[in-house]
């Protein structure tokens, strides 16, 4: 049975939550982990508020949410990678401190990252031992160990060769290495952090029989994931976090995949209030056209695997999707930096598809990169390099070769003028203004430079509230101006204010389209998750 | 930041020179001399007379090059290690400019060596940008082991094609005096090549800082991605710079062959190079500073050479000054780098609690 | 005969090459660069010089020179691994000061002799019985005891690196200091520890020029042979084995060179058969298409915020 509770207090977010609460308590035996008011800070943000949360024996549980509802942070601090700034562990009934995954590791806590801490260079008995060198079995020989692996293996079929070399075997196979690492230290109580954001489907269905196996032998496990398909396949409960705080917590029978996609994105989104007050333009020309397009990520699968869409002028075609489903690198095959492995591109009847950076920006494809500081910007040069960093060989900058440093200057100034960028001077090295303004610094150019086609990647990502409208407007300016924009986005909040048409992108392809005024929450958010209403419950 | 802390900060390596200096005193005390006593020595002897104070210029005029050279590399986060072996290609270059097209008139010799030293040199640096950028071979190594060659290359010739008409010692003929880079002040070593080095200095800032080849530079040695972003061809930019580095070291050769030597001795000034990197890291790989530091290791070298020929102390105290203040110039880096983090972390955290946290 | 001893030659060449590559590689497997490795070396030989003749023996010669390798080592790896400094430009002003200190110290120590001072070199150690074997004999059981080292640490080294868990935690750290940190191992303390012994090595191997070949200490005496067995490091992969060959075959250039210059035989010109080592260095740096450079190698680690 469910019962109501009151709205957390939360000192910087408005919205109000519910928050449901079993009315059976757990006993006292059965708490193998349990969180009490779990507090973390970081610069700028909270990543977790006064989170509470248990874990039984022998249950699975599904930790829900967004990116950025501060699941894994609570992991890492479980896990002894973070300090909390407050709140209790309690682990089997004791409470204990937890400063380092050593610690973690001795109370049998272990964790799947997502990014894995392997050596590839070496083999996996190599690896396991490494892992296992602080504690007491890290003094077995090789021959021991890679036995122990054996017999692991085929206790919970992870079957793997321990003297093969890591960097030879599947993602698959890697991630069964890092559960191994894990299991030979005895872990008791497994996290699991995406584990199967790498994972095809058949190797899906056999984490998913390890994790049943390891429950059974009376161990727990901590799932943490944003696919609701899968949440409803393995968990036995499952806690929803979003922007640091449990929003809600249900057992399997009590749980359907529309609430559960309500709870994670948020009741809030029906009652926004639309920021664009004229009609997009639905009957503009088609002025990009992605045809089949087949695009691979630097890990070598195919992140973008046969993906249309067409995006008119005057248009913005907001594209919202669960990252990791191919965005990105949609966005650099678009712009020239990812090369593309089939399908087309035609911008204005004309094929793009392998044409170099340079030429495209001439073709007037603006980019607001996802991370300005690894690609948008130099953040050792002052605003006006920046400002003319993708464009310093055009006419109005440069002349034979020498730059034109009276016209760089006026159009800075004008650029700082028009986008309200705070800084002292033109002069000033953009490492030193604060993430709006370096925002505003990349979309100010790539305004400059889009004249048929804009393509922005999470553009507010990391800014303030001032700084997120700043850009908004800014976007709905050049869609007012006549250009295609496509917005990537994961937060579906943006993408649903500014769209005129919403795409959804899972695993590299679009695979409905809404227009905004047909769209609603519940079937985004089940589309973003994989479930399509065609399939049968 | 404050003004005041701004130039405390910005005359960091100003105290690094005094550090270095003062360790090097400690280690006079060995030879028991008083370090005191000695650099009073050495500054009176250096401000003298006018020979001793042009010989500063003289010597600091082929150190602003490799400072350039290594700096100018530097720039685009590239290590050329060999602007040694690239100064010998320019001294062959130009000593064999000098003395096969001597008969012809000063005006026309000496700008043909400075575009035959600095091609020279050049050329032999763009070979290890391009095994940069095809082989992605790594630059240090092969920059490194390219100076052996070049002085392979230079014995043999030396001792070959270009000795001397006596045939006896491995050097070549006086050049002629046409090809003698003339004074700016006469009965000194004083040259005008060292205009012409400040000159390839005001060069090098125009293209790093104003022109596009400059722009590129900068950007593919502060952030790859954000240049290959930017559409930037990062492989030419390996030839290139390693072409202008080049460049920069084989004229260094023309200044100390037709301002200097006036011919080509087997093995001399082995150290240019070597110094050439230490003067890029006290400059801060940039062209004022290096012309600075150049001039500062000039000092120190003549200096050094009055103090050794008045005491008891051996010429090698210059090299242990220079790597002194090296040293110590590394040790300021880190600390300046400290402190602007610590005023960073201050001032965000006074941010923080104005504005209150963003999400 | 001739072959017998170009052989010889040879084997007694590569033993500072080998000695110093098998450090550097102990070292960058962690991640660091010894760029120092040059002045080291030069180090080396003087202290080694000095030890030996303040002390008239050449085992206490040999210590010192692995002594001030190690003090040189302690200074560089305080740079490089916990000040976080860079690491080509730290090791070159180390570089550029051991000459001008070597030399100053030597006078601080010797003022300036008349005649060039000497010591008495490293005598060969016959084996008996092996060294009779035709054509190798001379070359690898007639040799001084540096030489006998260099092997025993081939072996060492190769067992150490792959087959105990410091090696293993060495060969972590350069190919993913995370993976070592979340073991709970400190990595810096790793690197550290790897920067000292492999500057004390090339201490040792410097010592070979002036205790074990020549007898004297020159200004000129390493003559960028620290650089090859930097360079040694590189092309033998990484890997002790690798690096012994690397190490034989420009110990061969070099004992062909010596003996070529010798000979009346000149085909070649002797200044090419001088720096055949560098250009097989480059040549070997651009043709090997597969390097298993440690990912990490040069870059400072710096923890995650907690």
């Amino acid at each position: 049975m469910l019962r109501w509770g009151r709205p957390l207090p939360h000192p910087f977010i408005e919205q109000n939550y519910f928050k449901a609460v079993i009315t059976m308590p757990i006993e006292r035996e059965d708490k193998a982990v349990e969180l009490i008011g779990i507090t973390k800070y970081f610069p700028g943000t909270v990543a977790n508020y006064k989170v509470n949360l248990t874990v039984k024996k022998g249950e699975v549980l599904a930790l829900l949410g967004e990116n950025g509802a501060g699941k894994s942070t609570l992991m890492k601090i479980l896990y002894g990678m973070y300090l909390p700034d407050e709140g209790e562990i309690w682990i089997d009934g004791k409470k204990v401190d937890i400063r380092s995954p050593q610690d973690a590791l001795s109370l049998g806590i272990g964790m799947i990252h997502q990014h894995f801490t392997l050596v590839p260079v070496h083999t996996v008995v190599e690896n396991v031992l490494l892992s296992a060198f602080n504690t007491p079995k890290g003094k077995a020989s090789v021959s021991e160990v890679a036995k122990e692996i054996e017999e692991i293996g085929k206790k919970y079929g992870l079957e793997v060769d321990p003297y093969a070399y890591v960097n030879q075997l599947t993602v698959g196979m890697q991630q069964r290495v890092e559960i191994l690492k894990a299991l030979y230290a005895g872990a008791r109580i497994l996290i699991m952090d995406e584990p199967t954001a790498v994972l095809t489907p058949q190797n899906t269905k056999k984490l998913f029989e390890f994790v049943r196996d390891f429950r059974k032998a009376g161990n727990s496990v901590v799932f943490i994931t944003h696919k609701l398909n899968e949440v409803m396949e393995i968990a036995d409960r499952i806690v929803v976090m979003r922007n640091g705080m449990v929003t809600g917590e249900l057992s399997r029978q009590e749980a359907s995949e529309n609430e559960l996609a309500r709870m994670m994105v948020g009741k809030e989104l029906e009652e926004i209030t639309v920021t664009n007050p004229s009609e997009g333009n639905l009957s503009g020309e088609v002025v990009l056209s992605v045809r089949d397009l087949k695009v691979k990520s630097a890990r070598g699968h195919m992140a973008v695997d046969q993906l249309s869409l067409d995006i008119r002028a005057g248009e913005i075609f907001g594209i919202a999707g669960v990252s990791g489903n191919g965005q990105e690198e949609l966005a650099e095959a678009l712009c020239g930096l990812r090369s593309v492995e089939g399908g087309e591109v035609l911008l204005e009847g004309r094929n793009i598809v392998g044409r170099k950076v340079v030429e495209i920006i001439n073709e007037g494809v603006g980019y607001i990169p996802a991370d300005r500081h690894r690609e948008g910007l130099v953040l050792d040069m002052n605003i006006e390099e920046n400002l003319i960093l993708r464009k310093f060989e055009s006419e109005k900058f440069s002349a034979k070769g020498v730059l034109l440093q009276e016209n760089i200057h006026q159009y800075a100034q004008k650029a700082i003028g028009e986008y309200a960028i705070k800084a002292p001077s033109s002069k000033v090295k953009v490492r030193g203004l604060s993430g709006g303004n370096q925002q505003k610094v990349v979309v100010a150019r790539e305004m400059d430079i889009a004249t048929t086609v804009l393509v922005a990647v999470q553009p507010t990502r990391g800014l303030d509230l001032g700084a997120i409208d700043y850009v908004h407007r800014t976007l709905l300016r050049a869609r007012s101006e006549g250009k295609a924009i496509l917005l990537i986005s994961t937060e579906l909040s943006e993408v649903l204010a500014l769209s005129d048409r919403i795409g959804v992108i899972y695993r590299g392809r679009i695979v409905k389209v809404f227009n905004r005024q047909d769209a609603k929450v519940d079937e985004i958010g089940l589309a973003m998750m994989g479930v399509s209403n065609d399939e049968t419950q | 930041m404050k003004r005041s802390k701004k130039i405390a900060l910005s005359l960091f390596p100003v105290y690094s020179v005094f550090l270095g200096l003062a360790l090097s005193g400690i280690l006079m005390l060995l030879l028991d001399a008083n370090p005191f006593v000695v650099y009073k020595k050495m500054l009176i002897f250096v401000f003298r007379d006018a020979y001793n104070v042009a010989d500063i210029f003289a010597k600091a005029t082929p150190l602003i090059l490799t400072g350039l050279a290594f700096g100018f590399a530097f720039r685009a986060s590239l290590f050329n290690i060999g602007a040694q072996g690239q100064f010998y290609m320019g001294c062959l270059a130009s000593v064999a400019c000098s003395l096969f097209m001597g008969n012809l008139p000063a005006l026309v010799l000496l700008p043909l060596c400075v575009v035959v030293s600095g091609a020279a040199g050049g050329l032999w640096g763009s070979l290890v940008g391009y095994a940069k950028a095809r082989f992605n071979a790594n630059e240090f190594l092969i920059s490194m082991m390219s100076t052996y060659v070049a002085i392979a290359i230079m014995n043999y010739l030396i001792r070959g094609p270009l000795i001397e008409s006596k045939g006896e010692y491995p050097q070549t003929d006086v050049i002629t005096q046409s090809a003698w880079i003339p004074q700016i002040i006469p009965h000194t070593r004083l040259h005008w090549g060292f205009v012409l080095a400040v000159v390839v200095a005001a060069l090098a800032y125009f293209i790093l800082w104003k022109t596009t080849l400059g722009f590129r530079i900068r950007a593919v040695g502060m952030n790859r991605d954000s240049a290959r972003y930017a559409g930037i061809n990062e492989k030419r930019i390996f030839v290139e710079v390693f072409f202008i580095s080049g460049a920069f070291a084989g004229l260094a050769g023309f200044m100390e062959v037709n301002g200097i030597q006036h011919m080509l001795v087997q093995g001399f000034n082995p150290y240019l190079g070597a110094e050439g990197i230490g003067i890029a890291i006290l400059g801060n790989a940039h062209p004022l500073g290096i012309i600075f530091a150049a001039i500062l290791f000039g000092a120190l070298k003549v200096g050094g050479n009055l103090v050794v020929q008045t005491s008891s102390i051996p010429s090698s105290i210059i090299g242990i000054m220079e790597g002194l203040v090296m040293i110590s110039v590394i040790f300021s880096y880190f600390l300046k780098e400290r402190i602007l983090v610590r005023m960073e972390k201050k001032m965000l955290q006074a941010e923080e609690r104005k504005e209150g946290p963003r999400k | 005969m001739i072959v017998e001893g170009i052989l010889k030659g040879a084997v007694m060449m590569s033993t500072p090459l080998l000695i110093g590559a098998l450090a550097e590689v102990f070292v960058e497997r962690t991640g660091v660069m010894n760029i120092a490795i040059e002045g080291i070396f030069l180090i080396g030989a003087w202290a080694g010089f000095v030890g030996a003749y303040l002390t008239k023996s050449i085992g206490i010669g040999l210590v010192s020179a692995v002594l001030a390798g190690f003090v040189v080592g302690a200074v560089y790896g305080y740079f490089t691994v916990y000040l976080k400094q860079h690491q080509i430009v730290t090791g070159t002003a180390f570089n550029i000061l051991s000459v001008g200190l070597t030399l100053y110290l030597y006078r601080v120590f010797f003022g300036v002799p008349l005649i060039p001072l000497t010591v008495e070199p490293l005598s060969s150690m016959k084996i008996p019985l092996l060294s009779k074997i035709p054509l190798l004999g001379e070359a690898l059981f007639n040799q001084n005891i540096l030489t006998y080292m260099a092997f025993i640490l081939v072996v060492l080294g190769y067992w150490i690196l792959y087959h105990t868990r410091l090696g293993l935690v060495v060969r972590s750290t350069g190919a993913n200091p995370e993976a070592v940190d979340a073991a709970g191992i400190n990595v810096e303390r790793v690197r550290y520890g790897a920067v000292l012994f492999s500057s004390a090595m090339n201490g040792l191997a410097g010592a070979f020029y002036s205790l074990g070949f020549l007898g004297l200490f020159t200004e000129n005496i390493i003559g960028g042979r620290g650089w090859i067995a930097f360079a040694i490091c590189f092309l033998g992969n990484w890997n002790p084995l690798g690096v012994l060959v690397g190490a034989l075959v420009f110990g061969l250039a070099d004992a062909v060179a010596v003996s070529i210059q010798t000979s009346a035989f000149k085909l070649i010109p002797n200044e090419f058969v001088i720096a055949l080592p560098y250009i097989l260095t480059i040549v070997a740096t651009i043709a090997r298409k597969h390097f298993n450079v440690p990912a990490y190698l040069g870059t400072p680690y710096v923890k995650e915020r907690r």
